[in-house]
């Protein structure tokens, strides 16, 4: 019973630590540690209570709305007024008053305005990572190309960053590209009438905008009726093709309407039959590169290559040959080869030119066969006369 | 005799000396903790309703750099740090990769690295993943970091000591030490904006809507369409973090 004494003694001693524990727990631990977890759970309010610097573009608009609606209906749409000119929470809080309002220089309260060609190229310097079917621009080639003397020339000076595409052309008023863009990019719903007829929508950009020839051209000829410009100008997005029309005579492509099949009606559009219709023609081997166009072009529109432009100027055919059959001592056996190299035509004509190498042997034969006796039933009127008079 | 009264003495000692310094320790506690009232701005019930995620459109991401600019403003994010940096992946035609983000793409991409013979180039935006299992909340030896009810990864700026154990433990590079406070930092999807309704200032700022923000719990939210529509990749997912921040059109040479 004597050895009792030490026992309590030492469990007194633990009983007090855990006591000390257990209030130094209670007072070092701080207050709302451990309410909801292994943390403090005021921290979470003071970091909530942070204030906000970035002003949304709501904000914005309740002040600016004149440029808000011009803006919106811009390219620039997306691109959030604090992207060029800055947080522009001093601006708010100096110009709507209030408590903050007065340790507010007016200095501070500026918005940045004042751009140099830098800040436009953060987002459109060329560079081979950024997606294809965003506008790039080199500065250098474009100021080549526009002939801009000044290396010092903002972007601001014809470019407004509020509406970047109304240049002063002819299409100020168009916006949009009915390939690029579709209904519903803007429209959460689908869209049942045609733009032209809402008042007030931004204008779209159409084919006949830029391509007025080859449109009214296109309106005289038998496919007119029935497909639209796009329905062969299939536009490649998302690739490196991005922004040019597919215009590939491809005879598979044609096929997908022409080609006789059993499921198909018989009357419209008119069939061939396929492979057949290459070998009853004969001149055509099996595998062979000739499109549907090098013969039915007249069915769809003038072919002119080039965004319009030809690059033969003026009455070329003609003047060419005199030209190069001057520049030859050998008048007899001239060739394109003297003077260009030797796939310098076909780069561009997907054809031997002037005529294909097997041109002497077998176009009369298939001539022949077709039983045609006019160029014209395969070639426009002009075809032959423009070199051979 | 003698023996004996040394005994009671140091017994006499030890108690004085163990009461003496229970007073001072206690009385210590009450002088040096601090009884705050922080404002409770959302309630706990009421963000259990949010799980936050993120959604970073690679193929969208043109890298001009506003995400970081908006982000270092906005948070007063210290020079040389990050919160939220664009990296650039090219790889030349002998399947060399290049990684590059000069000042985390503050300023954007001055130019190419390889002159001409790039075959791919893409650039991918990062910040924190908010990983559901994070590596950087389990290491910290005083409960400053933690996971928010409404799912994001926040620090305790008054808690942390600033040992750095989080910073290295994060496999993704997103924190760093803010020398100016002495605490660990990281991205917090702009818990203040959040929580007031708007959206993080990254996603504000992107111009090109290749930043997604919203709550993955609402299956009515653009963020679950989109995860639903398109194929979407995980940094490192072999780590077993469980990131919370998808990437579309995630390329393998990104890590």
């Amino acid at each position: 019973m004597k050895d009792k004494s030490h026992i309590f003694f030492i469990f007194s001693i633990i009983f007090g630590l855990i006591i000390i524990a257990q209030i130094a727990d209670w007072l070092l631990k701080p207050a709302s540690f451990d309410k909801f977890g292994h943390y403090r759970w005021n921290a979470v309010g003071e970091i909530q209570s942070q204030k906000i610097v970035n002003q949304n573009i709501k904000v914005c608009r309740e002040c600016h709305k004149d440029i808000y609606q011009i803006h919106e209906k811009d390219a620039h749409y997306n691109v959030p007024c604090v992207d060029c000119h800055g947080a522009g929470n001093l601006h708010v809080a100096f110009h709507k008053g209030g408590k903050g309002a007065k340790n507010i220089s007016v200095k501070q309260a500026v918005l940045k305005k004042e751009y140099n060609l830098e800040g436009c190229l953060y987002c459109h310097r060329k560079l081979a990572a950024r997606p294809s079917d965003f506008p790039q621009i080199d500065v250098e080639q474009h100021f080549k190309f526009l002939n801009v003397t000044d290396q010092k020339t903002k972007c601001t000076d014809c470019h407004n960053p509020h509406e970047p595409i109304f240049l002063l052309t002819d299409v100020r008023n168009s916006r949009l590209h009915p390939i690029v863009y579709k209904c519903n990019d803007c429209h959460n719903k689908p869209v049942k009438s045609s733009y032209s007829d809402v008042p007030n929508h931004p204008k779209i950009f159409e084919c006949k905008d830029c391509h007025a020839e080859i449109v009214n051209d296109f309106s005289q000829r038998p496919h007119h009726n029935y497909v639209e410009c796009r329905t062969c100008h299939l536009f490649h997005k998302e690739n490196e093709t991005i922004g040019r029309i597919y215009k590939n005579g491809n005879a598979k492509f044609c096929l997908l309407c022409h080609e006789k099949k059993s499921f198909k009606s018989e009357t419209y559009p008119p069939k061939i039959e396929w492979p057949s219709h290459i070998s009853k023609i004969g001149y055509i081997k099996n595998g062979d590169e000739k499109t549907c166009l090098n013969c039915h072009s007249n069915q769809i529109h003038k072919m002119v290559l080039g965004n319009g432009k030809s690059p033969h100027k003026g009455n070329w055919r003609k003047e060419h040959k005199n030209f190069a059959f001057n520049k030859t001592t050998n008048k007899m056996n001239s060739s394109c080869s003297l003077c260009h190299q030797k796939d310098f035509c076909s780069s561009c004509h997907k054809l031997e030119m002037p005529h294909p190498g097997d041109f002497a042997e077998v176009h009369k034969d298939m001539i022949q066969k077709k039983g045609k006796t006019l160029c014209y039933n395969c070639h426009g009127r002009q075809f032959c006369a423009a070199c051979h008079e | 005799m003698g023996f004996d009264m040394g005994h009671k003495d140091r017994r006499k000692f030890i108690k004085l000396g163990l009461y003496s310094s229970a007073g001072v320790l206690v009385g210590s506690f009450y002088a040096f903790s601090k009884r705050e009232i922080s404002p409770e701005l959302k309630k706990y019930e009421d963000l259990l309703k949010f799980d936050w995620g993120f959604i970073v459109d690679t193929t969208r991401c043109i890298g001009c750099g506003a995400c970081v600019r908006a982000c270092k403003i906005e948070n007063d994010v210290p020079d040389t740090y990050f919160r939220t940096w664009v990296e650039r992946y090219e790889i030349n035609n002998k399947e060399i990769v290049r990684v590059d983000s000069p000042e985390g793409a503050i300023e954007s991409f001055k130019s190419n690295n390889y002159s001409d013979d790039i075959v791919k180039a893409f650039f991918v935006p990062k910040l924190c993943n908010h990983c559901y299992n994070s590596a950087c909340t389990q290491v910290c030896p005083v409960g400053a970091t933690f996971h928010s009810p409404d799912g994001v990864v926040l620090i305790d700026k008054e808690h942390c000591v600033g040992c750095g154990y989080c910073v290295q433990a994060c496999p993704y590079g997103c924190r760093y030490i803010n020398h100016e406070k002495g605490t660990a930092d990281k991205c917090t999807l702009c818990y203040h904006r959040i929580s007031k309704g708007e959206s993080p200032a990254c996603v504000n700022a992107c111009p090109r809507n290749a930043r997604v923000f919203g709550n993955l719990k609402d299956p009515k939210s653009q963020i679950r369409k989109i995860l639903h529509q398109r194929r979407y990749g995980l940094l490192k997912p072999d780590l077993g973090t469980n990131p919370k921040c998808y990437y579309i059109g995630l390329d393998l040479e990104v890590k």
